[in-house]
């Protein structure tokens, strides 16, 4: 266990060029999961790539906004990884304007649909994603969909609701009003 | 015709759910795949920032159906991992035996779905009979035959009584037969080999590649399990086997769920057996703290894994999950390269899709 912990520092701190500290927890079962802060968004590609050298899996990225966050003036994004039943989150801070990060695509193909689904619900551009489109939300929705008052059943698509109902008159013409 | 690109969607392929697909065909094969999802996109990450932890629970069992269990339950898990909550011994075991019944159900389903897509008519409504043994135990002990509401903050809000637990034990005696039967119809049927092996292969670099998880990844080659990996609940103490296949197939795929679902009848049967005494929920709840954590475990699909950040208060900052279909749906691409376009369904279902779990 200790070789383990040490050996995903040592690596991670070797690809970074910067001393990672990660903390440790285990619950009641004995599961262990993993927590490290990286400086700057740059890193995350090579901390990336320590994680891919471990053999570990991409399992989850999770953008999020939260008011304490907002008063520094910066969002969060973690990256979670699975090694072998561990998970390891690497967790960076971005700006709150402008925030870019690059694409992990190249290192795991399963970043792809995390990245897509991120760039329609928060404000951050991802670098070097190989096909940037929307991948839930509808084109004529604004992006940065959480961070902004939406009407529900916009949001939704209008699935189920009274909004689906005027698209489908605009549609077959019998709302002249909507059409023009 | 090289470059031809239909769309299907939910009818075409037998869904239950809204799913398209954009499919580049060069005469009747398949040369190229774009997924196109959203269509039940609820908003439904957002919806639970604004919901207390208590709300959520309700929330995230309406998530989907098949696998309702699996959320309200990891979920809760995360709120007790940042409390520091120890759910009771018997709590653990409860919880263990409702998605284990819920699992039994999923596999079922989709095998049978599996059976109408070729055509077999009468397999079809054979193995539907033999989920609505699951399907009648769900409603005798939870009162509903979908979503159980057996999970709560600190452990379970059901319980087994003697009765209940002795109606269960019979439930699995009358179920292992006809799951013996139905395995041994896949493994052997003629007719169901010649449509299902070979067809849709996912090969075992690919999968690792894909990172699919659940029946997807262990019919591909890959040995892991949540409940093994990184064990839960009960699941540290119960004695099971991973079902790993290697032919990566449609047919590899339907044989982990039947034989998980032999698993899982064994896995109930060692619940009730070791079902210790005790309190089903903590009696006293501390503050939820600020801070961050995940819960994973193995939902009828594979793994499924929550993120949650809390502030303090009794609403989360962020709750994030991903389901196990999310990786599933893009090695799509891999399983229906070069096959024909008849066979689009037949492939599609092999992995079990959870549309309203994807889309969220």
């Amino acid at each position: 266990m200790i070789d383990f912990k040490e050996k995903v520092s040592e690596t991670l701190s070797l690809r970074t060029g910067a001393e990672v500290t990660i903390e440790w927890r285990i619950n009641i079962k004995g599961v262990m999961t993993g927590w490290c802060r990286l400086r700057e968004a740059a890193l995350i590609l090579p901390a990336a790539e320590a994680v891919a050298g471990l053999e570990g899996r991409l399992s989850m990225i999770t953008a999020y906004l939260s008011d304490s966050a907002k008063q520094k003036g910066v969002r969060e994004i973690a990256f979670h990884f699975d090694l072998d039943g561990t998970t390891l989150t690497l967790g960076i801070e971005l700006p709150l304007e402008g925030a870019r990060i690059p694409s992990l695509t190249p290192l795991f193909r399963n970043a792809d649909w995390h990245e897509r689904e991120f760039m329609e619900l928060y404000d951050i551009q991802v670098i070097g994603h190989p096909a940037p489109r929307r991948l839930f939300l509808d084109r004529s929705i604004d992006p940065a969909a959480f961070e902004r008052l939406i009407p529900y059943s916009t949001f939704s698509n209008g699935a189920n609701s009274k909004a689906l109902w005027e698209k489908v008159m605009a549609r077959s013409g019998n709302n002249r009003k909507e059409l023009q | 015709m090289s470059g031809t690109v239909i769309t299907l969607g939910p009818q075409q392929l037998a869904l239950e759910e809204p799913m398209y697909f954009s499919v580049e065909v060069d005469g009747e094969i398949v040369v190229g795949l774009d997924v196109l999802a959203g269509h039940v996109h609820r908003g439904m990450e957002h919806l639970v920032m604004k919901r207390n932890f208590y709300q959520n629970i309700t929330l995230l069992e309406r998530l989907c159906s098949l696998c309702s269990n699996s959320h309200p339950s990891t979920f809760c898990t995360a709120v007790e991992e940042l409390a520091g909550i120890r759910i009771p011994a018997r709590a653990e075991y409860l919880r263990a035996i409702a998605d284990e019944i819920k699992r039994i159900s999923s596999h079922l389903f989709n095998c049978a779905i599996i059976a109408h897509i070729i055509g077999q008519g009468t397999l079809f409504k054979r193995v539907m009979e033999v989920r609505e043994i699951m399907q009648d135990t769900k409603e005798s002990i939870y009162g509903n035959r979908m979503d159980l509401a057996a999970n709560c903050i600190g452990g379970v809000r059901y319980d087994l009584t003697p009765e209940s637990a002795v109606y269960l034990g019979k439930q699995m005696e009358r179920i292992k037969g006809p799951l013996e039967e139905l395995y041994r119809i896949y493994a052997t049927d003629h007719a169901i080999r010649t449509r299902t092996e070979g067809l849709g292969v996912l090969p075992n670099r690919d999968a690792i590649n894909y990172a699919v998880v659940g029946p997807v990844a262990r019919a591909s080659g890959i040995d892991y399990d949540v409940r093994r990996k990184s064990p839960y609940w009960a699941y540290d103490r119960l004695r099971f086997q991973v079902a790993v296949e290697q032919a990566g197939d449609v047919r590899a795929r339907a044989m982990v769920r039947l034989r998980e679902a032999r698993e899982a009848v064994s896995l109930i049967e060692q619940c009730l057996v070791d079902l210790p005494p005790g309190p089903l929920c903590s009696d006293t709840l501390p503050e939820i703290p600020a801070g961050e954590t995940i819960a994973k475990s193995e939902a009828p699909r594979g793994e499924l894994i929550y993120y949650l950040n809390t502030d303090g208060t009794d609403m989360p900052v962020r709750l994030k999950w991903r389901v196990p279909s999310y990786m599933n749906w893009d090695a799509l691409q891999v399983m229906l390269k070069g096959q024909r376009v008849a066979d689009i369904p037949l492939i599609v279902n092999s992995i079990d899709p959870c549309i309203s779990c994807t889309d969220r």
